[in-house]
Order: structure tokens, then sequence, then C-alpha cells
């Protein structure tokens, strides 16, 4: 077991998964941290530390409330992380079940499934949840499934390729010859076999996942205050911006990095193949 | 509705209609149908009663069954769905809940501003990022083409909101050269109005061009080995010749897919960057909408955007086509 992992990391040792995998731990560390543990009070307000400069005690400043903005930053960065992970879980889940079966089976159910996906898929995501939440409200769980469902598309497209690809190759006959049932080929001998192009698809879908998160809360739809999220921050930081001008720079420079650190693991990924 | 394309294409199949550009036509017809019948069906499975919520509380039974006549929803569905449809292609979208005017009127007032946008906004990309990814490509696997590598990755993580707020920040806090939030309106000076635009274009387009670079860079190294361009070097084509007349011609082809869907991102993008901008832009009036549940209003702007949609994928395919004659070569429909 240590072994085979040791022997990943060996394979994947390039500049660029290192590099992504380092920002990505500090921020699964600062987002599973800020689930128990934040330096201040998130929603303490301070009067006399309103938009207060970075110092010591407050290493990215405070905002308009005097609430101190790294606390916020990571309780953001917790928020995207989780409504990201389990919106790329979301899509790709029912993208790989849609796209499985009708990449597997094709036929007259293929081609409606991947109809219906097509239309889907032309249509940009952030307008797609924007849709579903107009149905549904707002709120962290609607933007979510929201979100999760607007995804699943992208996957189900590049999940039925490899399946139409991979079920003519002679390991799926022999697997079928062997008297393998259909769910057992689907599931467990090609799902394996497409694993690698589908963990960069979940990279590439997570950094889609925190942008399009980070602009819907922008526009105030997702998690509601006073919990903290970066794309709201981002707004709140607008109005200060003269004032204050590191209120708007470090809930970005969160995203950013966030997205950098995925894109550069999925480079990584693909400059080892 | 699914199975009225599949029927509608095998019937063109077995007709042998082969020319493209009806049966494409056709197929997008189509394509706009499900769409629209998805989106009708979508705001009338929703709770509620836009009757009931137009009059308010106060209203009586009879003044509802009377407002539910006169907007039409005493009629079955399919009826109300077809009757909808006719409209639309009209160029009537109903009118809208909250500010009882014609929809279309709302809408037109904001259609250039966003227009004008994405136009913006996909020059900026095409221009900037063409040159810039057939240099990294010349230099690829040195110094400058691994700088240049990071440089755009880290420029293809930063949300164009973000980069909008930095542009207000330093072009117009810090250097003043453009007033934040002094939108001019395209009646009163059009050059105002393109200059004031051009800040926000440019902020959706970075990332786009990023994108771009990437893609230009990868697919201009891949059809840098092929025969084609031995040969036009050694016809003693300069490398700039070789890349530009030669290349860029077969690079072209997969960037030229993903402008056609970037398109529809601008515009999704721009519902955001109009809020940094504070540009009353179709995006203000689709969140408005959404807010106050206005139905007719966010039906008419999904629909559009679907048009949109659906029209760039023709001219994608139309550029694809002339771009490449292999396309045209083996058609099979």
């Amino acid at each position: 077991m240590l072994n085979s992992i040791r022997k990943t990391f060996r394979k994947y040792n390039n500049f660029f998964f290192n590099f992504g995998m380092i920002i990505t731990l500090v921020f699964f560390v600062l987002a599973v941290v800020g689930c128990f543990y934040t330096p201040y009070n998130t929603t303490e307000m301070n009067v006399a530390l309103k938009n207060s400069a970075p110092a010591l005690a407050h290493i990215f400043g405070c905002d308009n409330y005097g609430r101190d903005i790294f606390s916020r930053v990571m309780e953001g960065i917790r928020n995207t992380f989780f409504i990201s992970f389990f919106t790329v879980l979301i899509g790709s889940l029912m993208g790989i079940l849609i796209g499985a079966i009708s990449g597997y089976y094709g036929g007259k159910l293929d081609e409606i499934l991947m109809r219906i996906n097509d239309v889907m898929f032309a249509f940009p995501s952030v307008l797609l949840a924007l849709v579903i939440i107009s149905l549904f409200g707002s709120g962290t769980m609607v933007v979510t499934l929201a979100l999760g469902i607007a995804f699943i598309p992208s996957f189900a497209r590049i999940v039925r390729s490899e399946y139409k690809k991979q079920a003519s190759l002679d390991y799926v006959q022999s697997a079928k010859l062997m008297g393998a049932k259909d769910i057992r080929v689907i599931f467990v001998h090609i799902l394996s076999n497409i694993l690698p192009v589908l963990v960069s698809s979940v990279m590439i879908g997570f950094n889609n996942a925190v942008l399009a998160e980070a602009g819907l809360s922008y526009l105030g739809i997702g998690v509601q205050p006073p919990e903290a999220s970066l794309g709201r921050m981002l707004s709140e930081a607008q109005s200060y911006l003269f004032l204050s001008p590191w209120y708007a720079l470090f809930p970005g420079l969160a995203i950013v990095f966030m997205v950098l650190g995925f894109s550069m693991l999925a480079e990584g990924i693909s400059a080892a193949k | 509705m699914v199975r009225i394309c599949i029927a509608v294409h095998g019937a063109l199949n077995k007709l042998k209609l082969n020319n493209y550009y009806f049966r494409k036509i056709l197929s997008l017809a189509a394509t706009l149908l499900v769409i629209s019948f998805l989106v009708f069906a979508a705001f009338e499975i929703i709770p509620g009663d836009p009757a009931l919520s137009r009059l308010g509380t106060n209203a009586t039974p009879e003044r509802i069954a009377a407002l539910r006549a006169e907007m039409g929803l005493d009629k079955p569905f399919l009826v109300r769905y077809f009757l909808w449809m006719t409209e639309c292609i009209r160029g009537n979208f109903g009118t809208s809940y909250s500010y009882n005017v014609p929809v279309m009127s709302m809408i037109g007032e904001k259609l250039p501003i966003t227009i004008t946008l994405t136009i913006l906004s996909m020059s900026i990309t095409m221009i900037v990022s063409v040159p810039l990814g057939i240099m990294l490509a010349k230099y690829a696997h040195r110094t400058f083409d691994k700088a240049g590598f990071i440089a755009n990755q880290t420029i293809m993580s930063v949300p164009a909101f973000f980069l909008g707020i930095l542009f207000t920040y330093i072009f117009g806090l810090v250097l003043h050269w453009f007033k934040p939030g002094g939108y001019v309106s395209y009646k009163q000076s059009i050059i105002g109005f393109i200059g004031f635009l051009i800040v926000p274009a440019i902020a959706i387009a970075i990332p786009k061009c990023a994108m771009s670079i990437k893609l230009l860079r990868a697919a201009v190294l891949q059809e840098a080995d092929k025969d084609y361009v031995r040969t036009a070097y050694s016809r003693g084509n300069s490398t700039m010749q070789v890349m530009y007349r030669h290349v860029l011609k077969n690079a072209l082809i997969p960037l030229v897919t993903f402008w056609g869907m970037a398109v529809a991102d601008v515009i999704a993008g721009s519902i955001v960057i109009e809020q940094v901008f504070n540009i009353p832009g179709l995006g203000r009036v689709l969140l408005t909408s959404i807010s106050n549940r206005d139905y007719p209003v966010v039906e008419a702007v999904i629909l559009l955007i679907a048009v949109v949609v659906v029209l760039m994928d023709l001219v994608t395919d139309i550029l694809y086509r002339r771009i490449d004659p292999r396309v045209r070569g083996n058609e099979k429909g």
C-alpha cells in the first residue's frame, strides 16, 4: 500500500504537480481547520478596528465592521471548498451514470440523452444555475444543487465519449464472454480504465465550480450573511475599495490560488502521462 | 419533443436531403424548440399563481379568475405553450409581471449594451491571443515559454469579476484613467459608451485570452512536426510566413470551437461584470427579475441567450467548413 503510494508520487514528481499539491494542501488544511477554529470570531464586530490595515494582530486587516478578514477568508475558503466539493460530487456522479449508460449502450437512448445534454452543455453553467435558483430560491443547499446539476452535462459528455471508445476494446469483450454482467463491466472494468481522464476532468470541474460559486456569491446568491463567503466579501469590499483595498485583495487572491492549485495539479497529472 | 427531433432527423435521412445548411438549420430550429419547451415547462411547474401574486393578498376570487382569463392562465398547458411560442417568434415575449410593460421593450433597451460588451471582449480575445499563442509556441520549452505558461495558468485562475475590481482600483481610483461607476449611455455618446465598456471588456477578455493562448500553443506545436511545415520551410519561407500562412490555418480549428462556446460564456460572465462596473445591461435585468420572480422576463432572457448559443453553433460550423475543406469532403450528415 505504502509502496504503491510512493510509486504514484514518483510518477507524478514534476514541478506542476508538486506546486499544485502544496497549494491545494494548504487550502485543504485551511478549509478543515476553518471548520473548528478561526483566529478570531468571524462575526464579532469591533468598531475601533473598522477598516484597519493589515497588522500583526490582524494579518489581513479588518473589514468595514471591524471583523478580522483572515478569519473570514478562512471561513469563506471552507464554504467555497465544500460547496465546490459537493457540486463536483453531484455533477460527476450523475455525469458518470448518464455518460456510462448512454456511451455503453448507444442507440436511441444515447441519442435522446445526448441531445438534451448538448443543449444543456451549450448553456453557460452559471446561467443554468441561475435558472434553477430562480425556480427554487437561493441558499447554500440550492446553490450547491443548482451548480451540481449545471455541471452534469460536461461530465456526461466526457464520460460518454470514453465509454464509447472503451466499449469496443478487447478487454470489455472478454469480460463479457466470461459472463460479467453489464453493471460489472460498466462500473468495475471500464470505470477503472477511464480513471485518469476522470481525475483531470474532476479537477477542471472543481476549478469551474470554485469560479462559479464565487461569481454567484458575488451576486449575493448562495451562502447568506453573516456567514462569510469569498464572493460576497469581494462585493462588500467594493464599496470600501479606496479606503481599504486589502479587503478586496485577500478574498480575491484566495480564489485565485485555490483555482491555481487545482489547475496545476491537473497539469501535473497530464504532464506525467 | 426530443422524439420529434429524432423523427425529423430520420425522415431527412430517408429523403436524402444532403444540403448541409438546410439540415443544420432545421436541426438548430428543433434544438431551439426543445429549449423553449423546457424553459416554458420549468417555469410552469414552480408553485405560485402569477395572477395571485400580481393582485396581492386582498384579491377577490372573481378578480383572480378574471385576471387569470386575461393572462390566458385558464387554458391547458400545451395550448398555452403553443400561444406563447407563436408570440415569441413574432417578437412578443409577454408583459413583465412587476413593471407591467412589454418584456421586449425592457430587454430591447439593454440588449445593445450586452452585445457591445460581448463583441468588444471577443474581439480583444481574438486579436491578443493569436500572436501571443504563436509566440509561445515559437519559443516552446524555453524559459520564455515556461514563464509564459505559469503566467497563463495564473491568469486563467483569476475570476473576471475580481479582475474587474482590481481594474477599478488601479485604473479608476489610483490612476484615474476612467471614472468608476460613470457609465455613459449609448444614447448620450457612442464614444463615451464604448470608452467606458472597454475596461469591463478587457476584464472579461483576459481569462479567455489565457485559455485561447494555451489552446493555440498546443495546436501550433502539434502542427509544427508535420510534413507540410517542413515543405514550407524548404521553399524558403521565414518562420513568420510559415506560422501565419500555413500553420495558423490548421491550428485555428480547435480555437474556433472554443471561441464559439466562449461567446455564451462571455454573455454569462457579463452578468457578473455588469454588477462590478454598475452597467445597466441585460444581466441587471435578469438578476432583478429573478429576485422579483418576474418570470416572463427571465424566460425571454434565457430564450435570447439560447438563440445566441444556437446561432454561434451555426457560425462555428460555417467557419469550420471554410477553414477546413476536409470537413466539407467527408460528410455523412
